[in-house]
């Protein structure tokens, strides 16, 4: 079947299809700035190493949004200090565990110095992985790193694998060998709403309504998006305070008006809620499942759903599914599969 | 790109919605013409819809950018060739009738009875196949009545998305049952050369001429495989340039609207079969490479075949239902009194290719 494929580059064992979102929606973050405070007292971060014991531990240096925390922030230019703290991390809270650093390929300095640190330990891998769109989902994380079989929705820890982020690293060296007490995070805010795309440093516990404060756009209608517009909640009480789970906080325009001559102006409208075309029936266009990473073929879903067989979809490898969102993200006929697979896993 | 003058924009923008509050507001005006304003609407704005459910971003590629990438193919590949080869006068007439007949008659029309709430781009796709599959003499009544007969038959099955099999080629065949002769007499020879005006607008004197296949059939003459590379030896309207067709057809392949399974098998399939009874029976056959290159075998692999919805869902069914297109098309040229197979092989594959999909996914999920 690979017999002829032009436009794809060497793949990553495990894993195709997915996207490159970096590309399609490139986004800079230029100033980082210096603390938020809540009115409030500030939440403290703990951490808790896992009941069950740790075997592997991956590092998710490879951000695949764009919108998320780019690792600079955290890293600097300095990679072997920051593995230097994961190694007496690790001493203190997981001994046994052996470490996979999974970093994205674009980052050539932090990748040489990765391996460079990996060859003079017997616990620590280096992965250079490519940074395409669901590269750092739990799932395939798991399985292209590890070659484990993780089920989607199960706690990874259950099986004896934890990942963590740079930050959430950063944070537990800080407050569990240091002794420090770590009550502020790095979020990254961005967005077609906003003024400007900024990394703001906030303490834990500030309300979202607090942080956009004279940040966002006045004019037009806005949604704000925690964790990304792909795979994160929208949140429409802006109350909600942030806490460690935050990565980013992405507002976008509504776009809920009809927009003269849509095909000179695609840039511009690219970013936002709209879903750029009119829905219509599928077309079998394919294009669900050469882009799924699954390598499950969503329009099978779809269309079990539409005739009332969705109980036939179960049986089509639907417990496979990561729920990253690609196949509503690029259907022509912008159909919403994502929530019929939703509706298809909740029949049972 | 060039940037539409803010003013005029935002008057268009204006008159647009006044139209349309006055197009809802009307009830039998919405009737008649609330599809049709919706299709011109469409073209000209984009939807003010916004998602409502994870994800909320949308890639920026729907069906309308889908079909118009096929339209474009198209025209490069048959339209402007077939002028040059038999007029304008020829091509562009049946052009518009097609269109008006299939699109703005009876697709207008069907909008109404049926009280669908859009339009399909898809009518433009099967309009502008309808003449190029038909001979360069047919008449212009022939042209609009397959134009209507494709429409109408997709409609009736549940419009673009549910389609058994292609509505161009199906129209065709019910042509071709209804009235042979016109299918069979209307070839004619194309012209070439420098083009002057004369000839851009009238092409050749009308002399009927026997398209390659059948004159294969009839008396074993291979023509020369440059002649029919170019287009320079007849045959339908749109099939002849094969050089172009090709070139359009690898383009929709990159821009992924045209799947390069289905090509590639089919072609291939072809070209395997038809060695293989060469090598066997000798002479009395058409060798592989004249059978690749001629009839209506490249359009058919590039555009007809690959319609997606026609086609077999999976992958893996995408390649027997093209390798099954091959294998018809070589029998019905070796073995049969007709001299051209590949209509008949893509109408069974249609047909065949619910089964296979069903089939391929019993097989790809067996547990």
């Amino acid at each position: 079947m690979k017999l002829f494929n032009p436009c794809k580059k060497k793949e990553i064992p495990g894993f195709h299809g997915g996207f490159n979102l970096l590309e399609t929606y490139p986004i800079r973050f230029c100033n980082v700035i210096e603390k938020v405070s809540s009115d409030v007292a500030p939440k403290q971060f703990v951490f808790n190493s896992p009941q069950q014991k740790v075997e592997q531990v991956i590092v998710n240096l490879c951000p695949t949004e764009p919108w998320a925390l780019p690792n600079w922030v955290t890293l600097g230019h300095d990679t072997s200090s920051f593995l230097d703290k994961l190694a007496s991390l690790r001493a203190q809270c997981f001994p046994a565990a052996r470490i996979a650093i999974a970093i994205s390929e674009k980052e050539g300095k932090h990748i040489t110095e990765a391996i460079k640190y990996a060859g003079n330990t017997n616990w620590m891998t280096a992965h250079p992985l490519n940074p395409k769109y669901p590269q750092n989902d739990p799932v395939v994380l798991s399985k292209v790193v590890l070659h484990a079989e993780v089920e989607f929705g199960t706690d990874t820890t259950t099986q004896g694998i934890l990942i963590l982020d740079a930050q959430t690293i950063a944070a537990a060296y800080e407050s569990n060998v240091l002794g420090n007490k770590v009550n502020s995070r790095f979020i990254a805010i961005s967005g077609t709403g906003l003024k400007e795309n900024e990394i703001i440093r906030v303490e834990l516990g500030t309300t979202i309504g607090k942080l956009l404060e004279g940040r966002s756009k006045a004019n037009g209608a806005h949604r704000v998006f925690v964790n990304g517009p792909l795979c994160g909640r929208e949140v429409t009480d802006l109350s909600q305070e942030i806490d460690w789970s935050v990565n980013n906080i992405v507002v976008l325009e509504a776009l809920n008006v009809k927009v003269m001559f849509p095909m000179i102006k695609q840039e511009e409208m690219s970013f936002t809620t709209n879903i750029l075309g009119e829905v219509r029936q599928c077309v079998y266009c394919n294009f669900c499942d050469d882009i799924c990473p699954m390598d499950l073929e969503p329009a099978l879903y779809y269309h079990s759903y539409t005739r009332g067989e969705g109980h036939k979809a179960r049986s089509y490898n639907l417990g496979k599914c990561i729920e990253c969102g690609l196949c509503s993200f690029i259907c022509p006929s912008k159909l919403e599969l994502l929530q019929t697979i939703k509706a298809c896993k909740a029949l049972d | 790109m060039k940037k539409i003058p803010q003013p005029i924009e935002r008057m268009l923008d204006k008159t647009f919605d006044r139209m349309e509050s006055f197009v809802h507001s009307h009830k039998k005006v919405n009737f008649l013409f609330g599809a049709l304003f919706s299709a011109f609407d469409g073209l000209l704005r984009s939807s003010k819809d916004t998602a409502a459910t994870q994800p909320f971003i949308r890639n920026n590629y729907d069906v309308k950018r889908f079909m118009g990438a096929v339209l474009v193919a198209l025209v490069i590949g048959w339209v402007f060739p077939a002028i040059y080869f038999y007029g304008w006068q020829c091509v562009i007439s049946k052009l518009i009738v097609s269109f008006i007949i299939g699109v703005f008659v009876v697709d207008v029309l069907w909008a109404v009875i049926a009280r669908e709430e859009h339009i399909s781009e898809g009518g433009f796709v099967s309009c502008l196949l309808v003449p190029a599959i038909l001979p360069p003499q047919a008449p212009l009544w022939l042209v609009g009545l397959g134009a209507a007969l494709a429409i109408i038959f997709r409609n009736v099955l549940g419009g673009v998305g549910h389609n058994l099999v292609n509505p161009a080629i199906f129209s065709r065949l019910f042509l071709t049952i209804c009235f042979p002769s016109f299918l069979v007499m209307g070839y004619q020879a194309p012209f070439t050369g420098m083009p002057d005006l004369h000839s851009l607008r009238y092409g050749l004197d009308a002399i009927t001429h026997a398209t390659p296949l059948t004159a294969f059939k009839a008396n074993g003459e291979v023509a020369s495989f440059f002649s029919l590379l170019m287009g320079t030896s007849g045959g339908s309207l749109g099939e002849s340039c094969r050089i172009l067709l090709i070139l359009t057809g690898l383009w929709l392949v990159k821009l992924k609207v045209v799947n390069w399974r289905v090509p590639l098998s089919y072609l291939g399939s072809v070209f395997v079969f038809s060695l293989f009874f060469s090598l066997i029976l000798g002479k009395s056959v058409a060798p592989p490479i004249f059978q690749l290159m001629s009839g209506g075998l490249i359009l058919g692999a590039f555009f007809m075949a690959t319609d997606p919805v026609t086609n077999a869902y999976s992958q893996s069914a995408k390649w027997i239902v093209g390798i099954g297109c091959g294998f018809v098309t070589v029998l019905i040229r070796d073995f049969t009194t007709l001299s051209e197979g590949v209509m008949y092989s893509i109408l069974l594959m249609n047909l065949l290719s619910v089964p296979i999909q069903s089939l391929m996914v019993k097989i790809r999920y067996r547990s």
